[in-house]
């Protein structure tokens, strides 16, 4: 299995606001290493502030980095210019967390999955159609709501309908960024289960990004921890949760909430 | 959806109030240029439906006037002239929205003038000069508030998604140009180029001078959309797919601005109507013989007319309903937008 | 007192940059004060460049703009073709006169607006907050120009008040009892149309902002707590509602000497108004140019005003302030 993503050293910074002469710098990511295989799930948890969507965002070719360079599928991306990078980020997606700000809720759920067709130019109107109908029928969303707006949907729905616009350009990497946080528990198992099939039958590479430590071990192989624009710790799910190493590691889990009879979390946790 | 109603209901009274303004032809009875002079300042005639008999007319009718005898501008009725109005009439030819010659009127006389509203110092049917001139500043509001919300959604647009210096750029312009009062620049802008034109150029020197001075409100608020619309997920989800800017504009970010766009509209357009009445009010808007609203009101400013000729200030009159409607349609877009914001806290601060 | 003093440099800067605005509008205008002259052929076309030369209207513009600038330090603020005298004393005449009326109007406008707004945001959606929301839509509806003109008409129907101008003829030789009822009588026509013209939108804005006010969770927290009413709208709910209605009074304290432009015209106030409209008109440049300026002045001292008041009423914003 080769590496999709290789990431190394990867640094972003922002100006953070402006006095009269020194200019001060806020280093969302400090020097990010990590690689993902091909078909697998690598999970990044991290407290709020630890730049886990400036990760997204960098990987995504959304943002570009302040320095260090990023391998996808054999170039390195992060030095490409607009337009090259612009070719491509239909390999890499996102899935947002909150789909009330990810979907435009002027369009109807069959515009928004066949938007990026149409961005993209490819196929027919007709074509487009198909394709995006046999998507919203993939994840689980019946043909005879494609006519409706976001707002006529649950959560989870919409987060479907986000889910299927992401794949209609069949990417390689699916980046979900706490995609199942805003998401209420029962609807949450759900659509964790819909993302294992999918991947399963597609072929798909994820990177999850989360703070829930459960839901990490349950749907990734391998998960990296981050802290304050670093990654502290990374190897095998199983492993890293059976003995954690780093400090933020062993805070973030303690964290996590404990239920008798939980049947998702590993043995001795 | 409760919510459209009142927003429908305005939206037909404006329909209707433009449309009679529209359709000036039809309802005047009288070309607005043509002047009697037997008959200046003539006050608004009477209608009648009983003769001096005591007789009960189905047909309204009024009487014809004359000079009374040893005055010059003391009109009486004559008791045996009746002057029978007439509906669907023909009359003098007119176009039709400024297209279909057409000559026939609401309603007219056959054997004598009815100057339902009176008639100016050339005898010009007031009525007639009302309905026309109010093509005239109402085209003129119109036109000028279209031509700053253009303005002031290029400048909002480019300043809010391009941002960085441009953006900083802008935004220090506009806000010179809220500093200024709106009014005074109106005029200095108007009086500092050429005053003596023809009224169709005069015409277009009040849009052009009205729509270039008022771009700094709007321009904030469109730059405030635009902003909070470019960092949405959505925005970035269309990037990810590979969405040029052109694209991203047309698709996402600028329907946000319509809601915008359209309460200034109904703001701006009775703003600028206002603001071409006043110009040429004082002279610096459309001159004579072209009526206007505002030049209509012109001879107000002599003490005779003043005291002896009160209908004279009809004209003023005639743009309240339209205020009514356009206050009432910036109410219900606001409603339909914000439906728990309390009003008055808004963007509509006096100019 | 940073802050203050950015807001002070901003303002310095505004101000600069209006004046260089209006003086490029001006030379941009095609036709100056002595085109008239021109025309009229009993006058020397050497006597209108000499003229021209004296008021040096051919030097270049940075000149022409330094020279001005100097002027106004010096409160000359340029040179008037059309009165043939420094622009700054016939301002400051003009401009005296303009205050009488608007600040008279001002202070009877908020006089009226505050307990006429706190009233209808007390009582919301009752009788009296929706009688009076009537009535304030039914008066704004009315612009200013039909009101003022409507006014006129009933003075000069009526005969109860004088129809235009500051005083009566025959002012000097009047007591000064008599001198300041003249006045007072004169007055009272233009200052009812710009009350008019402003209490409708004042109203709503106090409407609202106390509106808002009255609704927060803390208010009702303390009324939870058994203070009585009265005081609850005044001494918690205004102070509560400060913030815009400080921004409120700073932007009529901004318009105090701009906003009355047209009913000083319509009733013949010898105001600012007309001076200003007769020197456009003229293309008395230093008049329109000092006139834009002025009122420019009041717009920006207004909003600086409000901004100090702010930093002393609002505790938040002086943290924030001191943080700089």
């Amino acid at each position: 299995m080769q590496l999709l993503l290789n990431v190394e050293n990867l640094v972003k910074r922002y100006a953070a606001g402006q006095s009269f002469g020194s200019r001060e710098f806020l280093a969302a990511l400090d020097g990010v290493s990590l690689s993902i295989q091909t078909a697998t799930t690598l999970a990044l948890v991290g407290e709020s502030g630890s730049g886990k969507s400036t990760l997204a965002l960098c990987v995504a070719c959304l943002e570009r980095p302040t320095s260090g360079s990023m391998w996808f599928d054999g170039r390195d991306v992060a030095a490409l210019g607009e337009k090259q990078q612009r070719a491509v980020r239909p390999q890499i997606q996102l899935v947002f967390q909150d789909p009330a700000n990810s979907l435009n809720s002027r369009l109807t759920a069959l515009e928004i999955v066949a938007e990026p067709l149409i961005i993209q130019r490819r196929f027919d109107k007709q074509t487009r159609s198909k394709r995006a109908c046999a998507l919203l029928e993939r994840v689980g969303i019946p043909a005879k709501k494609a006519g409706s707006r976001p707002d006529e949907f649950s959560g989870g729905q919409r987060q479907r309908l986000a889910i299927a616009r992401a794949l209609v350009l069949e990417p390689k990497l699916l980046i979900l960024d706490e995609a199942l946080s805003a998401l209420d528990c029962s609807v949450q198992a759900q659509i964790a289960n819909l993302l294992l099939e999918l991947q399963a039958s597609l072929r798909l590479t994820y990177l999850f990004i989360t703070h829930d430590f459960a839901m990490a071990a349950h749907l990734a192989d391998e998960i990296a921890v981050m802290d304050h624009g670093r990654i502290v710790e990374l190897g095998a799910a199983e492993k890293l949760l059976r003995s954690p190493e780093h400090e933020a590691t062993r805070c973030l889990l303690a964290a996590t909430p404990r239920f008798h009879g939980a049947a998702n979390l590993p043995e001795g946790l | 959806m409760t919510r459209r109603r009142p927003l429908t209901r305005w939206l037909i009274a404006l329909l209707i109030l433009h449309g009679v303004i529209a359709c000036a032809g039809f309802f005047a009875p009288y070309d607005p240029l043509e002047q009697d002079r037997q008959r200046p300042y003539l006050p608004p005639m009477r209608i009648h439906v009983v003769d001096k008999q005591g007789h009960f007319h189905f047909r309204p009718f009024f009487y014809a006037v004359h000079l009374r005898e040893g005055s010059f501008d003391q009109f009486e009725e004559e008791a045996n002239t009746t002057v029978p109005m007439r509906f669907f009439v023909r009359g003098p030819r007119y176009h039709l929205l400024g297209l279909l010659p057409c000559s026939l009127h609401l309603f007219g006389a056959e054997n004598g003038r009815i100057n339902l509203l009176g008639s100016d110092a050339y005898g010009r049917d007031q009525l007639s000069r009302i309905l026309y001139g109010g093509q005239v500043s109402l085209l003129a509001g119109l036109l000028g508030a279209g031509l700053t919300l253009l303005l002031g959604s290029l400048v909002g647009t480019t300043a809010g998604y391009c941002g960085g210096w441009r953006d900083e750029f802008l935004m220090r312009v506009a806000e010179l140009f809220l500093a200024l009062p709106w009014l005074y620049l109106l005029f200095a802008l108007r009086a500092f180029l050429p005053l003596a034109v023809s009224p169709l150029e005069a015409f277009l020197l009040v849009v052009v001078v009205t729509g270039t001075v008022g771009w700094a409100r709007p321009a904030r608020l469109v730059r405030g959309v635009v902003l909070s619309v470019k960092e949405r997920d959505f925005v970035r989800a269309a990037r990810g797919f590979g969405a040029s800017n052109v694209y991203l504009l047309r698709r996402h970010i600028l329907p946000e601005t319509t809601s915008v766009l359209s309460t200034q509209a109904a703001i701006l357009v009775p703003q600028f109507v206002l603001a071409e009445m006043t110009l040429s009010f004082l002279g610096l808007g459309v001159p004579e013989p072209v009526p206007s609203w505002g030049n209509l009101l012109a001879n107000l400013q002599q003490y005779s007319v003043l005291v002896s000729y009160w209908w004279m200030y009809l004209p003023a009159l005639t743009i309240v309903p339209f205020f009514l409607a356009y206050l009432g349609l910036a109410n219900a877009l606001q409603e339909y937008a914000e439906p728990y914001k309390i009003e008055g806290r808004s963007d509509d601060s006096p100019t | 007192m940073r802050y203050l003093l950015r807001r002070m440099l901003h303002a310095v800067f505004l101000l600069f940059g209006v004046s260089i605005l209006t003086f490029l509008f001006s030379t941009l205008a095609p036709g100056n004060y002595f085109d008239e002259m021109r025309l009229n052929p009993q006058i020397a076309p050497e006597t209108v460049a000499s003229l021209r030369a004296q008021y040096q209207l051919d030097r270049p513009l940075p000149v022409r703009y330094a020279r001005w600038v100097n002027s106004v330090a010096h409160g000359q603020m340029g040179f008037s073709f059309a009165y043939n005298s420094p622009v700054g004393p016939l301002l400051w005449v003009r401009a005296r006169n303009t205050l009488l009326l608007t600040l008279t109007a001002t202070l009877l406008a908020w006089a009226l607006a505050l307990p006429l707004g706190i009233w209808s945001a007390a009582s919301l959606g009752r009788l009296p907050d929706r009688a009076l929301s009537w009535t304030t839509a039914t008066l704004l509806v009315i612009p200013d120009l039909v009101l003022a003109l409507g006014l006129l008409i009933m003075a000069v129907r009526s005969g109860w008040f004088p129809t235009g101008g500051m005083v009566s003829v025959g002012f000097e030789s009047l007591s000064p009892l008599n001198k300041l009822r003249d006045i007072a009588t004169h007055m009272t026509l233009p200052v009812v149309a710009l009350v008019i013209s402003a209490l409708p939108m004042l109203v709503r804005h106090i409407r609202a902002a106390l509106a808002e006010v009255l609704d927060a969770p803390f208010l009702r927290a303390a009324a939870g707590h058994g203070i009585p009413r009265r005081r609850l709208l005044y001494r918690y709910a205004l102070r509560a509602a400060a913030n815009p209605l400080i921004s409120l009074l700073g932007f009529s304290l901004g318009t105090l000497v701009s906003g009355s432009l047209l009913v000083e015209v319509v009733m013949s106030w010898p105001g600012l108004g007309p001076l200003l409209l007769e020197a456009i008109l003229a293309r008395d440049l230093y008049v329109v140019i000092g006139g834009v300026l002025l009122s420019t002045i009041f717009l920006v001292g207004g909003n600086f005003l409000s901004d100090l008041l702010l930093l002393w009423a609002d505790p938040r914003i002086r943290t924030e302030a001191g943080a700089e």
